[in-house]
C-alpha cells in the first residue's frame, strides 16, 4: 500500500535515522512511504495571529500537492510538521475568509508537467480534504495493535521506555486532539504495543524548551534537565521522542546539561520509529545509533544466544 | 511592582490591537496565575504571563514591549491548556511581538547565530526562531 508522507526539513538532513527508520519500519508493515512531488518546508512554527495568513500558504501548497497526486491522507513523524500541518489545515477549512485569501495566494502558482514540461498556472482550490495524521496516531487508528503484534520479530519486553510527548503533539487541544493534553496515552499504548514497559513520569508533556536552546540556551538546558532528570528517577532506561528539536535539546546537549547538573548520570534519547523499526526486524545498522551523541547501543543488542563453553 | 495608570487614547488603541491580532479577549483574564505556574521557562521571565497580560488591561504599552519575557515564551501552549477562561497567552503574546515597532532590532535574527552552531543545529530551530523572534 502506497501512504503519502511527509518528512520535513531536519528528517532529510540532521536526523536521517528518524526518517530511515520509520521508513523502514513502515516497510514491515506493508506501507509504502512516498513523498508529495516538489514539497517545501512546512514553516515550523504556525503563525499565531490573524494577520500572518500568508504563513499557511506552505503548509496548504503541501496538501495540496497530495491531494493533486489523488492521496486523501498524509502522515508526517516530526511534531512540528504535524502541529503545523494539522492546525493550517483545520484554520483553512473552517475559516472561509482564511480559505479564500490562501487559495488566492496559491492559485498562480507554476504547475509543470512531469512528461511533457508545459508550464501552467491556475491551481485548483483546496477546500481542506487531506487528514494529517501523526505516525502514532495512524498505527493506532488504521493499522492498528493486532498487525503490529503479529508482525514483530524481536522481543523488547522489560525495556523501560520513558515516553516524551512535548508540546506540538497535543496542544492546543481543539486544533491537535490527539490526545488529552494533560493525561495523554497515545504513546504508552504504543510502547506496550511493541512490548516496551512504559514509565509514566511527570514532565512527560512538559516543554523541553523548544527553539530557546538558539536564542536563550540556559533556559532549554535547565527545562530539558527536568525532564530528563524526572524520567531517570522513575527509572527508565531511555526516553522516545518524536521530534527531533527534542531529540536534539536532550541528546546533542547533555554534555552541556550533566555539566551545569551534577546529579544528572545521562539517559539515551531515541526516536520512537527506532523501537519500532528495531521490534519489526529491522537491521541495526539502518538505524543510525552513530548520530547519537549519548550512545543508546547497548539498548539494541540481539537477545543472547546459549553460551558457549570453550 | 508600581505603575502610574493612565486611559488616554493611546492606551485603549494598544488594548483594541492586541485583541484584533491575537483574537483573545484578555479582559477575560482573572489572575488566577495558572499560566505562569505551569509556564516551564518562567525562571527567565522579568515579568510573568499573568502580569504580562495585566498590563496588557491597563494598556502599558511600554512596560510591555520593554520586557524580557516577549523574547522567552516558547509558545509550548501549556497556559492555553490550563486556562480556565480559555485564553491563548501564547497568541496573545505573539499579538504584543507584532506590535513591537517595525524599525527596532530584531529580538534574535540570523546575525546572532555563528555559522558553526547553525552548521550543527536542525533545520527546524532555525526556521521557528527565526520566525518567531525576526521580523
Amino acid at each position: 500500500m502506497r501512504l503519502h508522507y511527509y518528512p520535513g526539513c531536519t528528517l532529510k538532513n540532521k536526523t536521517t535515522n528518524f526518517d530511515l527508520s520509520t521508513r523502514e519500519a513502515m516497510k514491515r508493515l506493508d506501507i509504502e512511504l512516498v513523498e508529495p512531488d516538489g514539497w517545501t518546508c512546512c514553516g515550523a512554527e504556525y503563525p499565531l495571529t490573524e494577520e500572518k495568513i500568508v504563513g499557511l500558504a506552505a503548509p496548504i501548497r503541501v496538501l495540496r500537492q497530495v491531494k493533486d497526486e489523488g492521496g486523501d491522507i498524509l502522515v508526517t513523524s516530526c511534531s512540528f510538521c504535524y502541529a503545523v500541518l494539522k492546525r493550517a489545515h483545520k484554520a483553512h477549512r473552517d475559516d472561509p475568509i482564511k480559505r479564500k485569501r490562501v487559495n488566492a495566494f496559491l492559485h498562480d502558482d507554476i504547475k509543470i508537467d512531469r512528461w511533457t514540461k508545459e508550464k501552467t498556472t491556475g491551481f485548483e482550490d483546496y477546500d481542506g480534504e487531506v487528514r494529517i495524521l501523526h505516525i502514532l496516531e495512524y498505527l493506532r487508528d488504521v493499522v492498528g495493535r493486532e498487525k503490529i503484534r503479529s508482525a514483530l520479530k524481536r522481543d523488547l519486553r522489560g525495556l523501560k521506555v520513558a515516553p516524551y510527548y512535548g508540546c506540538r503533539l497535543l496542544r492546543p487541544r481543539d486544533e491537535i486532539g490527539l490526545d488529552e493534553p494533560d493525561n495523554p496515552h497515545i504513546f504508552e499504548e504504543f510502547l506496550e504495543t511493541i512490548g516496551c514497559t512504559p514509565v509514566d513520569y511527570p514532565f512527560k508533556q512538559e516543554c523541553c524548551g523548544s527553539y530557546l536552546s538558539v536564542s536563550l540556551p540556559s533556559a532549554a538546558t535547565e527545562a530539558s534537565y527536568r525532564v530528563l532528570r524526572s524520567a531517570k528517577l522513575e527509572g527508565a532506561e531511555a526516553i522516545a521522542v518524536s521530534c527531533p528539536l527534542c531529540f536534539y535539546n536532550m541528546d546533542h546537549r547533555q554534555e552541556l546539561i550533566k555539566e551545569k547538573f551534577l546529579d544528572f548520570p545521562g539517559l539515551p534519547v531515541l526516536f520512537f520509529t527506532q523501537l519500532l523499526a528495531w521490534g519489526l526486524g529491522v537491521e541495526r545498522s539502518v538505524l543510525g545509533l552513530d548520530q547519537h551523541a549519548v550512545s543508546p547501543a547497548s539498548l539494541f543488542r540481539e537477545s543472547p544466544g546459549p553460551e558457549v563453553i570453550l | 511592582m508600581r505603575v502610574k495608570l493612565k486611559a488616554g487614547a493611546e492606551e485603549s488603541k494598544f488594548i483594541e490591537r492586541i485583541e484584533e491580532l491575537s483574537g483573545e479577549n484578555v479582559y477575560a483574564c482573572y489572575q488566577c496565575g495558572r499560566c505562569s505556574a505551569g509556564c516551564p521557562v518562567a525562571f527567565e521571565m522579568d515579568l510573568l504571563p499573568n502580569q504580562i497580560i495585566r498590563l496588557v488591561q491597563m494598556g502599558l504599552k511600554d512596560e510591555v514591549l520593554n520586557s524580557k519575557t516577549l523574547s522567552i515564551c516558547a509558545s509550548c501552549f501549556t497556559c492555553q491548556s490550563r486556562c480556565p477562561k480559555g485564553i491563548d497567552m501564547a497568541r496573545v503574546m505573539e499579538a504584543v511581538r507584532h506590535v513591537l515597532d517595525p524599525k527596532s532590532r530584531d529580538i534574535f535574527g540570523p546575525s546572532d547565530v555563528s555559522p558553526e552552531l547553525a552548521i550543527e543545529l536542525p533545520q527546524q530551530v532555525l526556521v521557528a526562531v527565526f520566525r518567531k523572534f525576526s521580523k
